[in-house]
This record gives structure tokens, C-alpha cells and sequence, in this order.
């Protein structure tokens, strides 16, 4: 027996340390199509008056859903990044607020959807039920919590929902999914993406130390004395996308949409937006995240292109304004209709530190016809593909209670 | 052994116990071996009667290789667009054009059949590269003859435009879908020369389905769905596994999740009446011997309130369907328990799921996308959710080459 024990302990001993080797990096599973503990929800816009540069009125419905048969809690926090002049694109000279408001805890029961507008928030109160003859039954449902409206009319932002335990502790329960419609009020079109979450590592058994200080990949250090709590943030960001037609409506363009030109609603435009958030966040001291970011283009000749720009806590870029020298994704340069981008942040931030997780979603608007004034504008929003893992940890640091 | 090493010992064994193999799941944001395209959809010659204004629709796929080698894809449109038994008429969107009970002896009876076919082609990528393609034209290589609407793949030895160390799009052709209108699927198999499978988890897609007309524009995409192979497992043959024992790829997910606004439900920003589909395809399918077998699927929803209801329907090969229409109310939508006037709440959580049925030769899972109609306005398309795997797997049957 002792021999046997002898022999199985030193196997043991050499498997826990191969496992031990093999399992420290977490997973880049940030994923837009499982349940996670922290939903992202990179793009949020409200303007009821279409004062904004795209200058259309515009909304957005959260939509979230526990799709566990357990109570589910979540902490939620909007970030607006509305410019000191809205009218205006955010600039040196027009600088983004960055104002944090959060709520919660939002309370699920098992299975439970629910949504709001981000316009009126929810409120606790008792709706009228949805019936053949009630059609006005906005709210019907459980009342997941007291959800504010967005702080400002315009906003521009994101949302991010952290599951937490009945006390407001960080859990990583990967309970929660959500999606975000983009609604533009004048004609009724809409674009969808689903939430981006993070997922939490080693369900239920920790190692989430449940303080405010969310771990997102990477090793022990001082603020993650366990380590990685969640999966890391991706190394890389992908996008395949239209090339970018220049702004003289006068002048021709060869990046049109081929469906819109087929089907005789020419000629086209495609204007791509990509939004880019920081994955770190600093609720506590309110002090916002800049990001390098490189972008690495392949047009459909395999010919590559290069440029950067900087994120700071929330980034919208209509991609021909991305770049020092700008008109890089334009097709006078690319070359072809369609390109691949491959997005990333250095492993260091700009003063050393060890940040620059990114993610985001793209949406596409399709002009027709391109030289009318008032064109038919159809939108649709598109998640990124993430590739790879960052090695340096991405923080959540949470207010505390 | 000393009393620390024997505690090492059963830690290691711990963890070689609970330590599970790499999570391989399917995807819809990371780049895979084996695309599914769910849902495409043409009807530019209008054929197929419409909500007025007619609309002409054509689908857009972007497929993209993130290596840096070229990639093969070994692609295969499934045609499952039905036509009138008698007349062979397609009767896509009007089921009911195959009635004739008027005059029952120069017009049989005749009722709409759902029907499944397959062509195949092949398609290749080099390094990096994006290419796309009009589900109505396919494409060709680039020449000057070609339409400049249309995309066409730009590197062929025919026309000495060649990437980088000579690569090229040579020995690729797709063809336009076989008949107009036509609904069905695309799946998509990395390859090697010989097009035998391989393990290369580097290829994605986005998907653009454009409904248009004089001023109207209505766009919707959605991500292609991808399922990673597993390295180290590919035995080379033409039966893909996936999941369970012997697997090759991940396996399928044992559950869809959509979250939803139920059909009849008035958009809170528009005030629109919204509507969903719902398309699913199965995870199994057989090219070699178009074998099509049924699956029962069953649908768990869950409405604001927790409570829950449930449905189930047959699907073989294809199912693209009004949600409401799940459960064939009658005579309008606001019997169906997918109706807000039946759930009382605008929206709710559905979990979807194809019933095993044990047999050895293919399996039950399912892969979908869902896209909402705003009733008078546009659509949004959204991809689902997935939770879970099954024990027993999945095949995809090649044609023996």
C-alpha cells in the first residue's frame, strides 16, 4: 500500500504540475453567443431630436435574460461620452465627457427576460398586461430593479452589466446574455448585436475573490493576488468590411453595395462606424482608459495597409476618419471593395502600464441612391471576431458600496 | 513520499480528473473549419409575392482567411426552397398559391413541398484575404469584361494578377444559387488540394441580406457560424464528427437561446407592431447520399413573468418560419403562444432544442439565426445563443470524390 501511495503520489506530482503549466493562461473566451458574468454592450445611442452628427433620432433597447433556473443579480453601469457639443464629432477641441452612472442590482428570476429603452429606463410599477386588446403594454413584466433613463438627451455610450451575488459581490456565475437593438424613430429601421461578455472562470468554485477589482486574464500581481477571475480580453479584433467611398457625392465610387446596385436601388454608399471600448474600466477613481490601437488592413489582393489611432474610453470612428493621415480605408487607396482589418492593442498602454484589452461592433449604413440629399438608409450591426488572448490582465474596478 | 508530495499527488490527480479537454465550441465570433450559413435568400426577379411595396432581396457573403497560407473551402448550397407539387412552381413565401380546389380536374391538388438539394464548389483563399459574393450571380474571375457591380475574385493566373509569392483564386468558382427565388443554406469545409478536411480553424463570414425597391433600402447581417475542429483528431475521411465520441469538431450546441420580442408586440421606440423569424438548419447533414432525416424540435419560452410555455415541430432539412406560426395558430398570430397577447409581455426568452433520437448515423442538434420585422420599417438579424453539448455526435457526410 505504502509503495502504491509512494508511486501514485509521485505521478500526481508530476500531472499537477503539467496541469498547473498547462492551465495558468485563461482562455480569451470573451464571446458573443453564451452566457456570461459581465455583458458589454459597447454601443448605446439616444437623441430624441436628431441633433446628432448622423442626425437622426435614434434609441436603443437593452435586452437581457438570465438563462439560468437560479435568481440571477447584476450591477450595471452607463458611460456617457457625449461631447461637450454633440452637434459636433468628438475632438481636442470638443472633448467626450466620461460620466458614470450605475444601478442595480438588478434582480432576474430563473429564465427571466427582460428589457428598456435606455430613453425612459424601466421603473417599479404595475403594467398592463400584453392582450389581444391591450396593445400599449410597454413594461409588462417583472420589474427587474429601478432602471434609469441615460443621464442626457443625446448620449452616446456603452452599458456593462457584472453578475454579482444578493450583496453586490462579483460571481461568476456566466448567467446573463443580452442584446442591443438600435432603433432609428423616423423610419422605423433597426440593427441588433448581441452583448459581449466575458466569462467567468471556474464557475461556482471561485477563483473570483468577489472584492471590486474584476480580473480579466493575465497572472498574480498586486490588484489580483488570485490571479485571473475572468477569461482575458482578445489579442485581436477582426473585421471584414466595405471599403469606404470618399465624400463627393458628385464624384464616382466603386465600393458600392453590389446587392443595392443589383437590384436596381443604385447607385450606393456604405459608411461603416466601428466602436471601440477599453476593456479595463475605473469606476472608482472615474479616470478613463486610453488605448493605442493599430489597425492591419488586407484588401482582396492581398496587399496590406497600416494605420492607428487612439482610444480613450469609448471610441466611434466612421473608418475614412480613422488614421493621422485619414482616407486610408477609402477605396482610392485600398484598392478593392472589401477588406480584412485586424485590430489590436499594444501589451502596454502608453504610460507602461500593462492594459489595452479592446472589443466592439461595427455597423454598416447603406445609402441609396448616393447622390440624393435625403437618401434610403439601411443599417446593420455586425459583432467582431476576436482571435488570440491577451497576457496582461484587464481590470474592472467597481465603486465601493 | 513524503506527506506534502502524497498531497501534490492527490491535487494532481484532482486536477487530471476535473480538468476538461479544450473547450471546443461551436462559434459565431471566432474564425472556424467549418462554416454555416444559415439563412440565404434571393428573390430579385420578384417573383415570389411580397409585402407591398414589392421588394427585390439578394444575400451578400463575405468569407475571409485569417492564416497567412491560402485555405481551400469545399462549399455547398443546400436548396430548400419549396414548389408547388403540380406545377413545380416555387411557392416560397405563399404556401397557399398551391391550392386549386376550384377546379379539381384540370388543376390538381396540389400543395407546397419543402425540397432538398445540394451543389457544391470549391473556393480558394489566399493568405489573408476577403472575397465576396452575390448569392444571385456567384462569381468568377475578375476580367475586364466584368461588371463592376458585381464582386468577382481578383487573383487568377488566367488574367496575371497574382497576390504575394503568386497566390491566387485559381481552380475557384462559385455559382450563383440554382434557381430565383431560392431560400436555403450555405455550408463551407476548409480543405486541403485534394479536398480532404483538414484542421484549420481560420475562416469566418459575415452575411448581408438587402431588401430593396425605389427608396426603400432595408439591410440585415449576421455572422456565419462556425464549428472549430479539434487538433489532432481529423482521420481524413469524408464523415465529419462532430462532438461526442471519436469527435473531429466540436460538437453542435444541445440548446439554442433567443431572446425575443413575442410576435404582435409594438416596438416601444416605434411604436411598430414586430414580428421575429426564426431559420434553423440541422448540425447533421448528408451530401453524399441527401439522406434528410426529421427531427422533432421542441421550444421552451419564457416570458417576463417566469412563466413558461411550450411547443414542438417537425423539421427536415429546413425550417424558415414566422415564430407565431410555430405552433400553426389560427386563424390570426394572437393565438400563438409566441403572441404577446397570449405571454402579456413584450418579450420573451424561447430555448430551443432538437430531440435525440439515438440513432448512430446522425444526429439532432441545431444552428439557426433570427431576424426581426419592424411593419413598415426595417429588419434587424441576430445570431442565437448556445448553451451546452450532447454526448453523441453529429456528422456531416461528404460526397465521395
Amino acid at each position: 500500500m505504502g509503495r502504491a501511495s509512494g508511486v501514485i503520489g509521485r505521478w500526481g506530482v508530476v500531472t499537477s504540475l503539467l496541469l498547473l503549466i498547462a492551465t495558468l493562461p485563461a482562455r480569451a473566451d470573451v464571446t458573443t453567443d453564451r452566457g456570461s458574468s459581465i455583458l458589454i454592450f459597447p454601443k448605446l445611442l439616444f437623441d430624441s431630436q436628431g441633433i446628432l452628427p448622423n442626425g437622426r433620432p435614434v434609441d436603443t433597447i437593452i435586452q437581457i435574460s438570465n438563462k439560468s433556473n437560479q435568481l440571477v443579480f447584476a450591477h450595471c453601469f452607463y458611460i456617457n461620452t457625449v461631447p461637450a457639443d454633440p452637434t459636433r464629432p468628438a475632438s481636442a477641441t470638443n472633448p467626450s465627457q466620461w460620466t458614470e452612472v450605475d444601478f442595480g442590482l438588478l434582480v432576474l428570476t430563473k429564465q427571466q427576460p427582460t428589457y428598456w429603452q435606455i430613453s425612459s429606463g424601466r421603473r417599479i410599477e404595475p403594467d398592463p398586461l400584453c392582450s389581444r386588446t391591450v396593445r400599449d403594454c410597454n413594461n409588462a413584466g417583472f420589474d427587474p430593479g429601478a432602471v434609469p433613463p441615460v443621464n442626457s438627451d443625446p448620449f452616446v455610450g456603452e452599458l456593462r452589466c457584472i453578475e454579482t451575488d444578493s450583496t453586490g459581490a462579483p460571481l461568476n456565475g456566466n448567467h446573463l446574455k443580452g442584446e442591443a437593438t438600435i432603433v432609428t424613430k423616423d423610419d422605423n429601421d433597426a440593427s441588433k448585436y448581441n452583448a459581449i461578455g466575458v466569462i467567468g472562470l471556474n464557475t461556482d468554485t471561485g477563483p473570483n475573490n468577489g472584492d471590486n477589482t474584476l480580473c480579466l486574464g493575465g497572472g498574480t500581481s498586486e490588484q489580483c493576488p488570485t490571479g485571473a477571475e475572468y477569461n482575458a480580453c482578445p489579442q485581436t479584433l477582426i473585421l471584414t468590411h466595405y471599403a469606404e467611398c470618399n465624400d463627393d457625392p458628385s464624384r464616382s465610387c466603386a465600393a458600392t453595395d453590389p446587392v443595392i446596385e443589383e437590384i436596381g436601388s443604385g447607385p450606393s454608399q456604405v459608411v461603416t462606424e466601428l466602436t471601440l471600448v477599453p476593456c479595463s474600466e475605473d469606476y472608482e477613481q472615474q479616470a478613463p482608459q486610453s488605448v493605442t490601437v493599430q489597425f492591419a488592413i488586407t484588401n482582396e489582393f492581398e496587399q496590406s495597409f497600416s494605420t492607428s489611432t487612439t482610444v480613450t474610453c469609448w471610441g466611434n470612428f466612421r473608418l475614412n476618419t480613422i488614421g493621422p493621415v485619414g482616407r486610408i480605408f477609402e477605396i482610392s487607396t485600398l484598392g478593392s471593395r472589401f477588406a480584412q482589418t485586424r485590430i489590436f492593442a499594444p501589451g502596454t498602454d502608453a504610460s507602461g502600464g500593462a492594459r489595452g484589452g479592446l472589443v466592439g461592433v461595427v455597423e454598416e449604413f447603406h445609402r441609396a441612391p448616393r447622390t440624393s440629399p435625403t437618401p434610403s438608409v439601411g443599417r446593420a450591426a455586425f459583432n467582431l471576431f476576436v482571435e488570440g488572448q491577451r497576457p496582461n490582465a484587464d481590470l474592472i474596478v467597481m465603486p465601493e458600496q | 513520499m513524503s506527506r506534502t508530495g502524497r498531497c501534490i499527488g492527490a491535487l494532481g490527480l484532482v486536477l487530471c480528473a476535473t480538468s476538461v479537454a479544450a473547450r471546443g465550441d461551436v462559434v459565431s465570433d471566432q474564425a472556424a473549419a467549418i462554416l454555416v450559413v444559415p439563412k440565404i435568400v434571393v428573390d430579385v426577379t420578384n417573383a415570389a409575392p411580397q409585402i407591398a411595396p414589392p421588394h427585390r432581396i439578394d444575400t451578400l457573403i463575405r468569407v475571409s482567411n485569417t492564416l497567412n497560407a491560402p485555405i481551400r473551402l469545399y462549399c455547398f448550397y443546400v436548396n430548400a426552397t419549396p414548389h408547388c407539387t403540380s406545377t413545380a412552381e416555387p411557392c416560397v413565401s405563399n404556401p397557399d398559391m398551391c391550392s386549386c380546389l376550384t377546379d379539381p380536374v384540370t388543376c390538381p391538388r396540389s400543395f407546397c413541398k419543402t425540397e432538398w438539394n445540394e451543389i457544391d464548389f470549391r473556393i480558394q483563399l489566399t493568405a489573408q484575404q476577403p472575397i465576396a459574393w452575390l448569392a444571385s450571380q456567384g462569381a468568377s474571375f475578375c476580367s475586364p469584361s466584368s461588371d463592376p457591380d458585381v464582386p468577382c475574385l481578383p487573383l487568377s493566373s488566367d488574367s496575371g494578377v497574382l497576390g504575394p509569392g503568386g497566390q491566387s483564386n485559381d481552380e475557384s468558382l462559385i455559382p450563383p444559387v440554382p434557381e430565383d427565388p431560392f431560400i436555403g443554406e450555405l455550408k463551407c469545409i476548409a480543405v486541403d488540394r485534394n479536398t480532404i478536411p483538414i484542421e484549420t480553424n481560420n475562416l469566418k463570414a459575415e452575411v448581408e441580406i438587402v431588401r430593396s425597391s425605389s427608396g426603400f433600402v432595408d439591410v440585415e447581417g449576421y455572422n456565419a457560424i462556425g464549428i472549430p475542429a479539434i487538433p489532432g483528431t481529423n482521420n481524413q475521411d469524408n464523415v465529419l464528427v462532430l462532438g461526442g465520441p471519436s469527435a473531429e469538431y466540436s460538437p453542435c450546441p444541445n440548446l439554442l437561446i433567443m431572446d425575443h420580442f413575442f410576435d404582435g408586440a409594438l416596438d416601444p421606440v416605434s411604436n411598430k407592431t414586430v414580428t421575429t423569424d426564426l431559420t434553423l438548419v440541422p448540425c447533421s447533414e448528408d451530401f453524399a447520399t441527401q439522406v434528410t432525416p426529421t427531427s422533432t424540435v421542441q421550444f421552451l419560452i419564457f416570458n417576463e413573468f417566469e412563466q413558461r410555455l411550450s411547443t414542438s415541430r417537425s423539421l427536415t432539412c429546413f425550417q424558415e418560419i414566422r415564430i407565431s406560426d410555430i405552433d400553426n395558430a389560427r386563424p390570426g398570430i394572437e393565438r400563438s403562444i409566441f403572441s404577446a397577447a397570449v405571454q402579456g409581455t413584450l418579450t420573451g426568452q424561447t430555448r430551443i432544442r432538437g430531440v435525440a433520437d439515438g440513432s448512430r448515423t446522425h444526429g439532432n442538434t441545431l444552428l439557426g439565426v433570427a431576424e426581426e420585422f419592424r411593419d413598415g420599417g426595417g429588419s434587424a438579424a441576430v445570431n442565437l445563443h448556445f448553451d451546452g453539448s450532447r454526448p453523441q455526435s453529429d456528422f456531416i457526410y461528404l460526397p465521395g470524390n
